[in-house]
């Protein structure tokens, strides 16, 4: 590793490494992300590895395993550049035509490309693809660019320049000035502008501060932590750099989920790396300014998240979140000064130090400044990572990036904020992603996630859904979360079970703002949000429940029967021999029938029946 | 009076201090049998505990290695923990019973985590998890009788879009439903018991 | 010398030390807001959320326990506000339907205006509000009673049962356990959501007392000085 002294060391390595790359004629990049490996790209990755050897490859062409793309239903993913020709659902079959043809003969493989399920197109290169095109990709288009393993590849694209800048070029205090103009706000979900909080760290009396890398990602549904964390490492160092120098701090944690691996050991590499070439350590590029990390792994807590939590746990303590009458930028981790931030929020840092506040400051509504990545799942046809300008309307991303509903029920609502959020129906699609917008309506941002639902899922079984994971997860030490929550929890199983009252609903609605005042920390407070957003707009869903004892959406079990459509149904058996519980009668040539009794609705007969003649009532 | 009672603290101080060792020493060799298999871990647990002696804080990453490496967390290992730590048994008790990467009970030979997450429940995850229960005839979080299978829920693996995620040692299976899960449980049983035959 | 702070607490003005909570400071002087988990002595963690006040800072009110805020000059505090009131009602109403058999429950709940509960009453024995686990110092360097497990499976525990073998048999636990008192033959049944009021007695250290046992099983093994329930 090629050791990193001063700033002009930084800008000689830079300029060899693409020095060096000018003989490459194609960069083969294939996405190695979590999703990817899910979907078998190493083994897509071991076959080119092969070809390119058999072939003697290996100095014209540089095969690049980065980070996710974002674009994971279409995964394995290949682009290759320089002209970005892009092609999915790759299997290791594939590669020995990939190389021969393509990198080869310049030849395109059709069957590889991508196909816009709305037009029927094929389209050849990664820009003209109407989910990318949509976006806004300032941080992630650098995970296409690095290996996360290869600090070289961070360099290469000009990384670590906004440090020497920041070291070299400004003062600390003009660093968090600089911050407060571009009105950054936190990332993981408070929306607290970033500036503010590095301001008052800076201020806080002690000599020993501490800045902390918040990727204990709980949000269900939720993973833009995890792509950056895992797919640009460096990005994040280099933020958290450029705060510990503003703030004066010299030592960082970095607490990463336990349920991420490949994050955990990716950013183990970079720091590995970063030390050896001197980014971390005594005397970064040649200043006065020292800095080191320790990266810690989660428990497997989501209240973790919480900032007073996740500092006892670095403490070694259970992660018992504790009351914020005094700010943890004042008294925080060791009950010293700490800036904690989301990984985002961090990622956003870099670019603000190069480019400017005004540049960052440019995009995004008047109370919401940037870019926000957003986890796009559930019923559309384009699940997946998405970056886009703040101030975008709802409805762009469902349907412009994500090609609206991805069978024929419509889009019904969409979850926003995971457990602290809320759901929105269609009608308030035109809502523009922003935190205030999204707050007054009933739900937030939060830390990025977006679940897209349609009309077979159930709103009240959502807000049980999120009942259960609070219930899970709540620490348990305040009584307003423990026993509200359960008790919630109860109210709403039993409108999901045909036993609901009326009456109920006032109930849920006190209750819910109960825990907003009385909780200890931010899950408790926000605990009552999913079920307070669905019965603000689906409020005749919860009544069809309790008066009518009918599920609309067919979900809750004990709201509902199966049954099989004899107009459809081709007795083909295949139900019955899979119905665990043998509640599946009929003979060859007859249509066959479900024995309501025995019938638990598992729905293995449903998944197992090609012809969708099960049907629920 | 005062001065007296200071002396008499720090002489209480300088003797017992010595013994605070001993005392907790003493629970550990008193109150469980030292098991031959205890005696292999315990060489595990040394370099797991090598240069994170004394430290408290490092407790979690500790527990966290052990888990990995043990498959479950011991009463032994907790007593070895504390008192190598200097952390006080109830606490790494505490500890490991609050967080959920760590088991308190040896978990079965396939460890089978079904994603529930938000992206997945919209997806049918319930079905998936009711699948699982009623075809091993278990809780989630615990272990089949025979020790083959420990059903676990996580909240969110980070791979939503290829909602419903089933995660069996280390491979990620996605898109599943209940029918794919009971093909995936039998596959796993059948070379269960045919690495069993070849014994 | 410790310096002292005069704040105001519901129109009156009060002098305490630096370094005190709210709520020993207004507990001093009379004003007797209702807690739980409060011990005089022992370190606040605000976990029952029962003390809760309004603390109005730069013209806005922001709700927060009594027992974790430290006094400052100047400071503004309500403590029995109809917001707060309402609050504290649903909270007692909680406690109560959690643990509608102990008297210690039912004191709070009509101290704090309930009289009926809208939710089915459990009946549990330990009403988790960590008295026992932050009073109990057990040999040294060694604790006996810890929390254990998290959410509603948080439970008071000894490490592996080991509590009789590292308990120095104090007795401060069973002193400050608030459950520890039955509450009178009142009815408590399930359809019969309804508190019958007979119980007069406060929420004070010395009441606690009273030479009943409950059968909770950290009187196991111990010379508790209360005579056995007859069942």
């Amino acid at each position: 590793m090629t050791k990193i002294n001063t700033v002009n060391d930084l800008e000689n390595l830079r300029n060899k490494i693409l020095e060096d790359r000018e003989k490459f004629r194609a960069t083969l990049v294939i996405c190695g992300g979590t999703g990817c490996q899910a979907s078998r790209a190493g083994g897509v990755i071991d076959e080119i590895k092969k070809e390119l050897d058999n072939h003697g490859l290996n100095e014209s062409v540089c095969l690049r395993t980065t980070g996710c793309h974002g674009f994971c239903e279409q995964g394995p993913l290949i682009v290759i550049e320089p002209d970005n020709l892009f092609y999915c659902h790759v299997t290791p079959d594939d590669v020995h035509e990939i190389i021969t043809k393509t990198i080869l003969n310049n030849e395109i493989v059709e069957r590889l490309l991508y196909t816009d399920p709305v037009s029927g197109n094929l389209i050849k290169t990664e820009s003209e693809i109407p989910f990318y095109k949509a976006q806004d990709r300032q941080i992630l288009t650098q995970n296409r660019q690095v290996d996360p393993c290869s600090i070289e590849d961070y360099i290469a694209i000009g990384g670590y320049t906004a440090l020497g800048k920041t070291l070299f070029e400004m003062s600390p205090e003009s660093v968090v000035q600089e911050i407060m103009d571009s009105e950054l706000r936190g990332r993981g979900g408070g929306g607290f502008p970033t500036g503010l909080k590095w301001a008052e760290c800076r201020e806080a009396p002690g000599d020993e501060k501490y800045v902390i890398c918040n990727a204990d990602e709980g949000d269900p549904g939720a993973y833009m932590d995890r792509c950056v964390l895992e797919g640009n490492p460096h990005l994040v160092l280099e933020g958290m750099l450029i705060g510990a120098w503003a703030i004066g701090a010299s030592q960082g944690h970095i607490y990463v989920r336990n349920e991420y691996p490949l994050a955990v050991d990716n950013i183990r590499v970079a720091v590995q790396q970063a030390r050896e070439s001197g980014l971390l350590g005594d005397g970064i590029l040649g200043s006065k300014f020292s800095f080191d990390v320790e990266i810690s792994r989660g428990g497997g807590a989501f209240v973790c998240g919480e900032s007073t939590a996740l500092m006892a746990s670095l403490e070694g303590k259970v992660g018992e979140p504790k009351p914020k009458d005094v700010h943890t930028v004042i008294d925080g981790l060791w009950h010293k000064p700490t800036t904690l931030n989301n990984v985002e929020t961090w990622a956003n840092v870099p670019a603000i130090m190069k480019n400017g506040s005004s540049a960052f400051a440019a995009k995004g509504s008047k109370g919401s400044k940037g870019t926000k990545i957003l986890a796009l799942t559930g019923c559309i046809k384009n699940t997946g990572l998405v970056e886009v300008e703040m101030g975008t309307p709802i409805k762009n991303i469902v349907f412009d990036i994500g090609g609206g509903a991805n069978n024929e029920k419509p889009v019904k609502a969409v979850q926003t904020g995971g457990p602290s959020g809320g759901c929105l129906p269609v009608e308030k699609f035109d809502l523009p992603v922003d935190f205030d917008e999204l707050y007054d309506a009933g739900s937030m941002i939060g830390s990025g996630g977006m679940v897209v639902m349609d009309e077979e899922t159930c709103m009240v079984d959502v807000a049980k859904y999120f009942l259960t994971f609070l219930q899970d997860e709540s620490c348990g030490k305040c009584v307003p979360c423990r026993i509200g929550v359960s008790r919630m929890l109860e109210i709403v199983t039993d409108i999901t079970e045909g036993r609901g009252k009326l009456e109920q609903i006032n109930l849920l609605e006190e209750l819910g703002d109960t825990l907003s005042h009385t909780a200890l920390c931010g899950l408790g407070k926000t605990a009552a949000n999913p079920v307070l957003s669905t019965l603000r707009y689906f409020r005749e869903e919860y009544e069809i429940h309790i008066e009518e004892k009918k599920c609309p959406a067919g979900v809750c079990q004990e709201l509902i029967t199966y049954a099989i459509d004899p107009e459809s149904c081709t007795f083909c058996g295949l139900c019955k021999k899979a119905c665990p519980h043998n509640a599946i009668t009929g003979e060859k040539k007859q249509a066959h029938e479900i024995d309501l009794g025995l019938c638990i609705k598992c729905g293995i007969c449903r998944s197992e029946c090609k012809f969708e003649s099960i049907i629920i009532n | 009076m005062h001065i007296v009672y200071m002396q008499y603290m720090c002489i209480f101080i300088v003797f017992t201090l010595p013994t605070m060792h001993f005392n907790i020493h003493h629970v550990n060799i008193k109150y469980f049998n030292i098991t031959e298999e205890a005696h292999m871990q315990n060489t595990n647990l040394d370099s797991i505990l090598e240069s994170r002696r004394s430290q408290p804080h490092q407790l979690i990453e500790v527990l966290q290695d052990i888990q990995e490496q043990h498959g479950y967390i011991s009463e032994e290992t907790m007593a070895t923990v504390s008192e190598e730590l200097g952390v006080p048994l109830m606490d790494v008790y505490s500890v490991a019973s609050f967080y959920k990467s760590f088991s308190l009970k040896p978990r079965g030979k396939n460890v089978i985590t079904i994603c529930t997450g938000t992206a997945c429940h919209v997806r049918g995850a319930k079905l998936i998890v009711n699948q699982a229960n009623a075809q091993l005839d278990v809780a989630p979080g615990e272990t089949t009788d025979d020790g083959q299978f420990t059903i676990e829920h996580v909240n969110c693996v980070g791979a939503c879009a290829l909602a419903p995620v089933v995660t069996e040692n280390g491979s990620y299976h996605h898109h599943m439903d209940s029918g794919k899960l009971r093909k995936l449980i039998k596959s796993l049983e059948s070379k269960d018991t045919e690495e069993n035959s070849n014994d | 010398m410790t310096q002292q702070v005069t704040l105001n607490i519901d129109g009156a003005l009060i002098r305490a030390a630096k370094g005190t909570s709210v709520l020993d400071a207004a507990l001093d002087f009379g004003i007797c807001i209702p807690h739980l988990c409060h011990v005089s002595n022992i370190e606040d963690i605000g976990s029952c959320r029962l003390c809760i006040v309004e603390n109005i800072v730069n013209g806005r009110s922001k709700i927060t326990t009594s027992c974790t805020l430290l006094v400052q000059d100047d400071m503004m505090i309500l403590s029995n506000t109809d917001k707060i009131r309402r609050l504290r009602h649903n909270i007692a109403e909680l406690l109560v339907s959690e643990a509608p058999n102990s008297r210690a429950m039912q004191d709070i709940a009509l101290r704090c205006g309930v009289e009926e509960t809208r939710y089915s009453f459990r009946n549990n024995d330990c009403i988790l509000c960590g008295r026992c686990v932050r009073a109990c110092t057990g040999e040294f360097g060694v604790k006996p009673l810890g929390f254990v497990g998290r959410g509603k499976d948080r439970r008071v525990e000894a490490p592996f049962n080991l509590r009789s073998k590292l308990c120095n048999e104090c007795g401060r636990c069973i002193d400050l356990c608030p459950m520890v008192m039955p509450a009178c033959d009142g009815p408590m049944e399930t359809g019969k959501e309804r508190l019958c009021g007979n119980c007069e007695s406060k929420l004070s250290d010395t009441d606690l007392t009273l030479g009943y046992c409950v059968g909770c099983y950290f009187g196991e093994g111990i010379q508790c000085q209360r005579s056995p329930i007859n069942v």
